[in-house]
């Protein structure tokens, strides 16, 4: 009797696995989202009416210092990068089906995204002490959604990253279920790039 | 719930749960119905909720025309008005025609690709969850009142800025009470809906295609849908980052279209247009694909242009990213932009003009049966020409500064949707019911439904092309007199009446048919395509064996060859097929039903009230989110 | 069996019919808002490309119409009809019938493009001057230039708008509140009052008379009563309005 192809395996018109294709493709609409976020950041950058600023300006005569922490941020977004890198372990680890390696680059990653929402927390804490506020000018709008949504999707990284990981801890992950860390992996590091992107285009490069 | 206390014995939640799924695999009951994660009863469900919003939206749209026949009508005021003509829009577009092309899609693609079902079948469960549930919840807002008072005292709480509501008018400052805010959480929430849809369909169509079914051996009507799912995962999120900014201006005192902090409301209609033109196309490209499909089989001739048509289509879905502001050009956006958008939206009418020249060569030269169907197909062609064309008016961009705003831009939409998407959707609707119902609809019940329908629709839609070039703007609940416009509103007013009758004989069709109608076999029409090879109504596993494609129109091939001069010829052996299914079903591993889908759909409109009334509610609908995700990934798929 | 004969009588009186409709429409000549009876050199042109693009429009359509109503009444399936020839295609048609209407199109476009740039020139020194402010739900116009203003160096402010025949006005648009639109239809297309934006419109009146306008942007709930009036004069009559509305509003 024929045995018709069950929801999730195999014989695919392309070869790609159905789940592999879903997260490119929820990825790509992701960029949309996040290019949407960034597209206003940049359309009101240096329109505010008043402080706070991310970098020391002068307006209407009048000297304020930027609320940016450049070095700090550099370390904060290096933590990031390298959590990619504890990811990429982490799946070479359970393709070999090196269990204990999954967990340890598991954890590793989960607590690396973590250390990174720390310090976005305390960052964000200091821009409110200064005034920087979500109400408080342009700057303060664009800056906090934007930044706020990339940490909501961090958040829910490691949320994904520590079920895995607990998932590990009972043996239920074997080389078998690789494409569930693999899948885990693209989120992980698209979630890396698009905060490449914001460091780039938020932090780092300033209009004269 | 099932077996749960079977032989007075205890059971476990997860016992419970489990038996519960297989009672539902048996399909009998509504359990079966509220855990089924098979397309062809997904489909169902948004088709009856989907015709349901359309009644809603179709009342919705009478009490305007009512209040309009006259100059001074008296039937609502202008606060009632507004929040009818924005939820009409909203219903329309998001609650009605959206979702009927998605029950086209869950019923017909795995069919027409020879596959069991879709790629992710919980996940088609989902979404049509959600999207009740979000239907549900932007509809109640009518019954929350307002700052001016009650239901009861006659105050609406529905939203009332119009279906694109533009800021500032959304903002808090100038929309107080609640309205916007169920507008912008409810379309968000849709809009969930909409993309897991989209997701699910691109995987389908592009991973699970019967062996031989190359992309240009597909159906056209599977083109259109994997383009228009395309269209929705990359527009959604533009205009759920717009609503997410309106809700943040309106919840935390955001600046985003705060113009007294810098902002400008330019922004929001940007990002709403670049959303709402693909939006457009979303809603007209799968009816196109209907009309693609009905035309060669009653016809009896295979679409003239095959691979034009596909092309077009998916030139129509590229290009219209490129005109969005054509929907600004009055914004003074300047010369530049204005010229620019002009010349893209000029240009766009091409695909359009190929894709209606091959459905006539289509038609040309075959022999024509005229039932329903193709009554409502051939009545697209006409409407959507002219509809198109006025298109093409507006885009001569300074006849547009007078046409913007006015009833010639309702004019031409409404040709567009109705006369175009609607009638498609008619057409599909004729076209498939037998095949998933076993009955045939009644054929002259449904000539009637179709001139009424025809008839009505333009003495209600040409007069406002009239109206919009006398200088009647939308959005207005009255009008002086002596302004010219009183006998044409009259007029539409009658059309729309005459529009609702039809809809009640295509009612009555519907119900007639299912309990008395003529039984459909597998393959009523001669048909050319691979949901007409298995029976009527389709067995839950489709195909007892997979499909081996060797060409397009694969069964028109199997039952007809070609003689020399290109007249078809019945295979000897051919049409077999159709009659018994080799075998019954034993040994295919159907997907097993499910309930998470719902849960975690119902926490969605909880987390929405949560935002208008109270947080905790926000917290209460994310843990029941979670828990439904939670469940669902680690649930097998089947057992 | 023959084809049945083509129903030219039938379509003549339907075409009859439709125009009788269409064109007792129009018979509200003189509705106050009717764009299609311009007193004004924009809305003029705005009409004129309007006709340009209907002409061609409407004979299309009725091509169209025509060809549809041929192909189903003349293949229309009668009882024993073989099978048809099943043709799939034809290239050069493709190539025909995309590359037609292209050259249609492009041919709209020049004509297009050249009415947007006449029609978005901006307010030049010698006009009149008028800000518009348009707020929920009523319209004030206000005359900018040093001539009309008042003993204390504040504008001339009216609740209707003055202008006299033949002179361009250039508009300042401006709201303090949400979008609305700025429209005299038969004077000239409209343009949006855009809060924290300065859009200039500029246009005539070529007759005088009275004329309606109205809000052409959903703007709340006074919406459909934000209208207002138009009053087209000589020269000479403008300037005796101006006078003695400066005196009335003297402080």
């Amino acid at each position: 009797m024929q045995h018709a192809p069950a929801v999730h395996q195999a014989e695919t018109s392309t070869g790609i696995d159905n789940r592999k294709l879903l997260m490119w493709l929820f990825l790509a609409s992701e960029c949309l989202f996040f290019g949407g976020l960034i597209g206003t950041y940049l359309l009101y950058r240096n329109r505010s009416e008043g402080p706070p600023f991310p970098t020391d300006t002068v307006y209407n005569g009048v000297p304020y210092s930027g609320v940016f922490d450049i070095p700090f941020t550099s370390i904060s977004a290096f933590v990031l990068l390298m959590s990619s890198v504890s990811m990429v372990l982490a799946l070479a680890a359970i393709q070999r089906n090196d269990k204990r390696g999954l967990r340890a680059w598991l954890l590793c990653t989960a607590l690396l995204g973590m250390t990174f929402l720390a310090g976005q927390a305390f960052e964000f804490t200091e821009f409110y002490r200064e005034g920087l506020t979500v109400h408080s000018n342009l700057f303060g709008t664009t800056f906090f959604v934007l930044t706020g949504f990339h940490g909501a999707h961090v958040s829910v990284g490691v949320l994904i990253l520590l079920s895995l990981w607990v998932m590990a801890l009972r043996g239920k992950i074997s080389a078998k279920e690789s494409l569930n860390v693999e899948l885990a992996g693209l989120y992980w590091h698209f979630v890396d790039v698009v905060w490449i992107v914001i460091f780039t285009v938020v932090y780092l490069i300033q209009p004269t | 719930m099932a077996g749960a206390a079977l032989a007075g014995r205890p059971v476990s939640m997860v016992e419970a749960v489990r038996r519960a799924r297989q009672a539902a695999a048996s399909y009998r009951g509504i359990w079966s119905w509220v855990a089924t994660v098979d397309h062809k009863r997904i489909g169902m469900l948004y088709a009856v909720t989907a015709f349901t919003f359309f009644l809603i939206g179709g009342i919705e749209a009478l009490i305007i025309r009512l209040q309009l026949a006259q100059p001074a009508g008296g039937l609502v005021d202008s606060d009632q008005y507004s929040r009818l003509f924005t939820m009409h829009g909203t219903t329309m577009v998001f609650l009605v025609v959206m979702p009927l092309s998605a029950a086209f899609f869950n019923l017909l693609i795995p069919l027409m690709i020879g596959a069991r079902d879709v790629a992710f079948p919980r996940l088609n469960a989902f979404s049509y969850w959600v999207f009740l549930f979000g239907g549900l919840f932007m509809t109640a807002s009518f019954f929350t009142g307002n700052p001016a008072g009650g239901f009861f005292q006659g105050k609406l709480g529905a939203p009332d800025a119009g279906w694109f509501g533009y800021a500032p008018l959304t903002l808090t400052k100038f929309s107080a009470g609640h309205g916007i805010d169920y507008w912008a959480l409810g379309l968000i929430i849709l809009g969930v809906s909409s993309m897991a849809g989209g997701f699910n369909f691109i995987v389908t169509i592009i991973n699970m295609r019967a062996p031989g079914m190359t992309l240009f051996r597909m159906p056209v009507f599977v083109w259109m849908t994997l383009v228009t799912s395309f269209l929705i995962v990359l527009a959604m999120p533009i205009i759920t980052v717009a609503l997410f900014q309106l809700m943040f201006d309106r919840t935390f005192g955001a600046n985003f279209f705060n113009v007294a902090e810098g902002g400008t409301p330019l922004l929001w209609q940007h990002m709403f247009w670049l959303f709402g033109h693909p939006e457009v196309y979303i809603l007209v490209l799968p009816a196109m694909g209907i009309v693609s499909e009905v035309l060669p089989t009653f016809s009896r001739k295979p679409l003239f242009g095959y691979p034009f048509v596909v092309f077009s289509g998916t030139a129509i879905a590229f290009m219209s990213w490129g005109v969005w502001a054509h929907h600004m050009y009055t914004t003074g956006l300047g010369s530049v932009a204005n010229a620019a958008f002009g010349v893209s939206t000029i240009l766009i009418a091409v695909p359009t003009g190929v894709k209606i020249f091959n459905w006539m060569a289509t038609l040309y030269g075959g022999s024509i049966k005229l039932n329903t169907s193709l009554l409502f197909a051939v009545g697209f062609i006409a409407m959507f020409t002219v509809g198109g064309l006025t298109g093409v008016t507006h885009s001569i961009v300074p006849s547009d500064y007078q046409q913007q705003d006015t009833y010639y831009i309702v004019a031409h939409f409404h040709q567009v949707l109705v006369g175009g998407a609607l009638f498609g959707l008619f057409a599909g609707i004729y076209y498939w019911f037998p095949k998933f119902s076993g009955k045939l609809l009644n054929e002259k019940l449904g000539q009637a439904h179709f001139w009424l329908m025809m008839i009505g629709f333009n003495v209600t839609f040409q007069p406002m092309m009239i109206l919009g070039l006398l200088g009647m703007p939308r959005r207005i609940q009255s009008y002086p007199d002596g302004m010219g416009w009183g006998l044409w509103n009259m007029v539409a007013t009658v059309g729309a009446l005459a529009i609702a009758v039809s809809i009640m004989v295509f009612m009555v069709n519907i119900v007639y048919s299912m309990i008395r109608g003529e039984k459909a076999g597998a393959d009523p029409w001669d048909g050319r395509t691979l949901e007409w090879t298995i029976p009527s109504p389709p067995p839950a596993y489709n195909f007892a064996e997979i499909p081996q494609v060797r060409a397009l129109d694969d069964f028109w091939h199997r039952k007809y060859a070609e003689n020399e001069s290109g007249v078809p010829v019945p295979v000897v052996a051919g049409g077999a097929y159709a009659e018994e299914p080799h075998g019954d079903g034993h040994g295919i591993h159907l997907p097993s039903p499910s309930f998470m889908p719902l849960i975690a759909a119902f926490g969605l409109p909880i987390i929405g009230f949560g935002f208008i009334y109270d947080y905790a509610l926000v917290a209460a609908g994310a843990m029941i989110t979670l828990f439904g995700l939670y469940a669902w990934a680690l649930e097998p798929a089947s057992e | 069996m023959t084809a049945p004969r083509f129903p030219f009588r039938l379509l003549a009186l339907a075409t009859l019919l439709l125009s009788v409709l269409v064109f007792s429409g129009c018979g509200a000549f003189d509705s106050a808002q009717n764009t299609f009876s311009p007193k004004g050199d924009v809305a003029a042109l705005q009409r004129d490309m309007f006709v340009l693009v209907l002409i061609p429009a409407t004979i299309i359509c009725v091509l169209v119409f025509a060809a549809l109503l041929y192909i189903v009444v003349r293949y229309r399936q009668r009882e024993g009809d073989p099978l048809p020839k099943q043709i799939h295609g034809n290239d050069r048609l493709e190539v025909a019938w995309t590359i037609l209407p292209i050259m249609l199109l492009v041919g709209l476009a020049v004509p297009t493009v050249q009415g947007i740039i006449e029609l978005g020139q901006a307010p030049k020194a010698s006009d009149l001057h008028v800000t518009v402010v348009a707020s929920q739900w009523q319209w004030s116009f206000q005359y900018t230039d040093p001539e009309y203003a008042l003993a204390d160096g504040s504008p001339l402010i009216s609740k209707e708008l003055h202008m006299p025949v033949g002179r361009k006005v250039g508009f300042l648009l401006q709201s303090p509140d949400v979008i609305h639109s700025f429209w005299v239809p038969r004077l000239a297309g409209k343009l949006d009052v855009i809060p924290g934006r300065n859009n200039q419109l500029r246009f005539d009146a070529q007759e005088p008379g009275t004329y309606s306008g109205q809000c052409a942007e959903f703007c709340g709930i006074g919406h459909p009563a934000m209208r207002f009036t138009v009053i087209a004069q000589t020269e000479d009559d403008f300037q005796a309005w101006a006078l003695e509305e400066m005196n009335a509003q003297a402080p």
